[in-house]
């Protein structure tokens, strides 16, 4: 038995993640000595300023990301969040290649230098549960690039004339096109009012995430999110604070809010090793759980174990009916896949066959090995409740189907019972009152015919109280007009040997009182001398027929048998004893 | 005697209307279901109404029903009900609130006129009259305790007759005893059911009421 990903495994391509990792540290490392460089050159114009501390803080936090966004690429190989994160850990570098010391890389800073804050966004709205971006989070991310690359970087850059700003000793800007200081300064405030709406409603969607999810969810979500949420709020912070001036800069205002986002930008590092750590803990819980399930496994928990061993307590666990389609739960009720974005299904597949479903949190078994490791520990347990399942299920369809022969048959007999008085008897009384008209025609002429037309009216109402006998033993019209209650002691009425002890008030559904009326019609039927004693009374929710006998009972119950089991009842009978139990609601 | 007929089916009432002319009743007016019987008694006021018990619009006991409210509106007025019920329930629902002028009858019966007409006359007269079957199924039964037990068994057999809807003369000619003992034993009974201070019709049919109760 294994376990395959039905939704999210598109195959794609993957480099493979050696060459990957190589190529992300050599650039951290390029990138890092750069910035060195850049900063040691012109310690003035440096957010990092000539603080040798500050320089280390600013290498850390974006040696922290690029660390973090290799380990998670080992942890699942198919994770995507990971690239704009390392990306945005060498981003926060080239915060300061914007300087006149940047020498070469004086034009690749102008372009470069606001662009970590939209690579961590991406990272961030991806999530390490690799949820796919909504419509709104695309147009967010869009709308962050365009701002930070488009306005701050290449509009700038296309205008901005270092001498002709004052900037003496600035390398050359290779991007220039025109030089217009009006039009550089207000794209800078544009840009900067752009970097605050995007950093806002970044915010605002954040927070909206969190509410929705459940709070297993937050456990997985918020470790990175809110970090880099608070990072990108203290970007917006310094984007308001330069508004006026049109550029960013290092005065104490902005340098304080550098700080913090480099601590911020730590914390988003510590939240993807804290979200490792948590699957890892899953991990082991599941480990619990094989020995677990191993000592007992019990029908219907399984699904609350795996969800408190996997962290995911919207976690369910179907099963398929014997290769039909659709799925049903633990008690073998009919249940459906979830369809929203935010859960996926995972196979159970033995044989070749899809025998079980587990619907979960997306991301969830996304650990290499993961899901194979849950597939073997709980083998045994999900093929047992999936086949108490489909036992269960079967069970069900056969008492509903029971249930529909029996209310087929009540309907018939009932509709036998309307047809005898409404065409037969009817038809009779009419015939007997012909003949009684005739007779009176006759008045006393011919004897003979007389005696004969009197022996036929007699015949008549022979055949009329038999006809209203046999109506009343197919459906006694007082159980529908009145009620169980009402119905027996009509019964008791029509035979003397029937004793009526506690009778039900109140009605039950049709099929109810159509069952306990006919347990105790069978009964008679089945003991037929001597007296029979009745009993019946409603408690909790089940109603309690039972009956006595004088006689032995003889012959099989069948039909009420049947009655009783498409209710969901239980009868029991021996010698002189026959006792339903029917389930009626409360 | 006027009376109404009201049977949904026509045949029959016809051929039923045909033996009460015959048997000298006047046959006021027919109809075939229970708002047209209403309306009917309403505008012609018959002595005695014959309903049948299932009655179209609901074919259930819209008759009883009917009859109920013949019997709410027009204390005057008795009704007979024609039934297929052997349940003595029914009767006990048709003269519980007033056990005046009502009958309760098999619809067997119709083709016995002699027994039909009688239990005319007498609901007419403003008796209580129940069909022998019903009476002899409660005889038979008679479980329950009650104050019926205080009877002795000549007294049961002659309140059942009275029940039935017979007089006192036709229950002597029946027991084959003398009218008087009949008289002695009725009054014993009221005696015994404690109805003393009515009047001897109300009186029957109190002692009707208090067997088909106790039964």
């Amino acid at each position: 038995m294994t376990a395959v990903a039905r939704a999210g495994s598109s195959p794609r391509w993957v480099v493979p993640s050696p060459v990957r990792h190589l190529v992300a540290v050599a650039l951290f490392a390029a990138v890092a000595t750069a910035t060195v460089a850049i900063v040691d050159n012109r310690p003035d114009v440096a957010l990092a300023g000539d603080s040798a501390a500050a320089l280390a803080g600013e290498l850390a936090a974006g040696a922290l990301l690029v660390a973090a966004a290799l380990a998670a690429q080992a942890w699942r190989p198919r994770a995507r969040f990971t690239g704009p994160l390392a990306a945005a850990g060498i981003g926060w570098l080239l915060f300061e290649w914007n300087s006149p010391g940047a020498g070469s890389a004086f034009t690749a800073g102008l372009v470069l230098y606001a662009v970590w804050p939209p690579l961590l966004a991406q990272a961030a709205l991806r999530g390490p549960d690799e949820r796919p971006l909504g419509r709104g989070a695309v147009a967010l991310l869009i709308a962050a690039y365009a701002t930070s690359v488009g306005v701050l970087g290449l509009a700038a850059a296309a205008v901005f004339d270092p001498l002709a700003q004052g900037c003496l000793d600035c390398p050359a800007n290779q991007l220039l096109v025109a030089s217009d200081a009006e039009s550089w300064h207000e794209l800078g405030q544009l840009g900067l009012l752009l970097s605050v709406v995007w950093t806002a409603a970044f915010a605002a969607l954040a927070c909206g995430r969190l509410a929705r999810f459940s709070p297993a969810g937050r456990r997985v979500v918020a470790p990175v999110l809110v970090p880099s949420a608070a990072a990108l709020a203290l970007f917006g912070a310094a984007a308001f604070h330069a508004r006026e001036r049109g550029f960013l800069s290092n005065d104490p205002t902005d340098r304080a809010l550098w700080v913090g986002e480099m601590a911020a930008l730590a914390l988003v590092a510590a939240g993807v090793v804290w979200e490792r750590a948590r699957a890892r803990r899953a991990r082991s819980a599941l480990a619990r759980l094989v020995v677990e399930l191993g000592a007992s496994p019990t029908p219907g928990g399984l699904e609350g174990q795996l969800a408190d061993a996997l962290g995911d307590p919207s976690l369910r666990l179907l099963h398929s009916l014997g290769g039909e389609p659709g799925w049903i739960d633990s008690e073998g009720h009919a249940a459906a896949l979830p369809s929203d974005a935010d859960r996926v299904a995972t196979s159970v597949v033995a044989g070749g066959r899809e025998l079980s479903v587990l619907v979960h949190r997306r991301g969830l078994l996304d650990d290499p090995g993961f899901a194979p490791e849950i597939a073997s520990a709980a083998r045994l347990a999900i093929e047992h409740e999936r086949l108490h399942a489909s036992r269960r299920a079967q069970l069900e369809r056969l008492r509903l189907s029971r249930a529909r022969l029996v209310a087929t048959a009540d309907a018939q007999r009932r509709q036998l019972e309307r047809d005898l008085h409404d065409g037969a008897q009817q038809r009779l009384l009419t015939l007997s009152i012909t003949v009684r008209l005739a007779r009176r025609k006759l008045g006393g002429g011919d004897p003979a015919l007389e005696r004969e037309l009197g022996a036929a009216e007699d015949e008549l109402g022979v055949a009329l109280a038999e006809l209203r006998e046999l109506a009343h033993g197919l459906f006694p019209v007082v159980l529908s007009n009145e009620g169980l209650g009402a119905a027996l002691e009509v019964l008791a009425e029509r035979t003397p040997r029937l004793v009526t002890g506690a009778l039900p008030e109140g009605r039950f559904a049709a099929p109810v009182e159509s069952a306990a009326y006919f347990v105790v019609a069978e009964a008679l039927r089945r003991g037929p001398n001597g007296e029979v004693a009745i009993d019946a009374r409603r408690e909790g929710d089940r109603l309690l027929v039972e009956v006595r006998t004088e006689t032995q009972l003889t012959g099989e119950a069948t039909a009420i048998e049947d009655r009783v089991g498409a209710l969901g009842g239980a009868l029991a009978a021996d010698g002189h004893h026959l006792r339903a139990e029917l389930p009626c609601g409360s | 005697m006027r009376v109404l007929i009201a049977d949904d089916e026509v045949l029959l009432r016809e051929g039923l209307a045909r033996l009460l002319e015959d048997a000298g009743f006047e046959v006021a007016g027919r109809c075939g279901d229970a708002g047209a019987l209403l309306r009917m008694v309403e505008a012609r006021r018959p002595e005695v109404a014959v309903v049948d018990i299932r009655m179209p619009p609901h074919e259930g006991d819209d008759g009883l029903v009917a009859a109920q409210e013949i019997r709410r509106r027009h204390p005057d007025i008795g009704v007979l009900v024609l039934s297929h019920h052997l349940e003595s329930r029914y009767a006990m629902r048709l003269i519980e609130e007033a056990p005046e002028r009502a009958g309760y009858l098999l619809k067997e019966r119709v083709s016995d006129i002699a027994v039909l007409a009688d239990a005319l006359r007498r609901v007419g007269e403003g008796e209580c009259v129940i069909d022998p079957t019903i009476v002899s199924q409660l005889v038979a039964r008679g479980r329950q305790r009650g104050p019926l037990d205080e009877l002795t068994e000549r007294e049961r057999q002659v309140l059942a007759l009275v029940a039935e809807g017979h007089s006192n003369g036709a229950i002597a000619k029946r027991m084959f005893l003398s009218r008087k003992t009949i008289e002695a034993h009725v009054s014993q009974i009221f005696m015994k059911l404690d109805l003393r201070d009515s009047h001897d019709q109300n009186r029957r049919v109190l002692a009707v009421l208090a067997f088909l109760r106790a039964s």
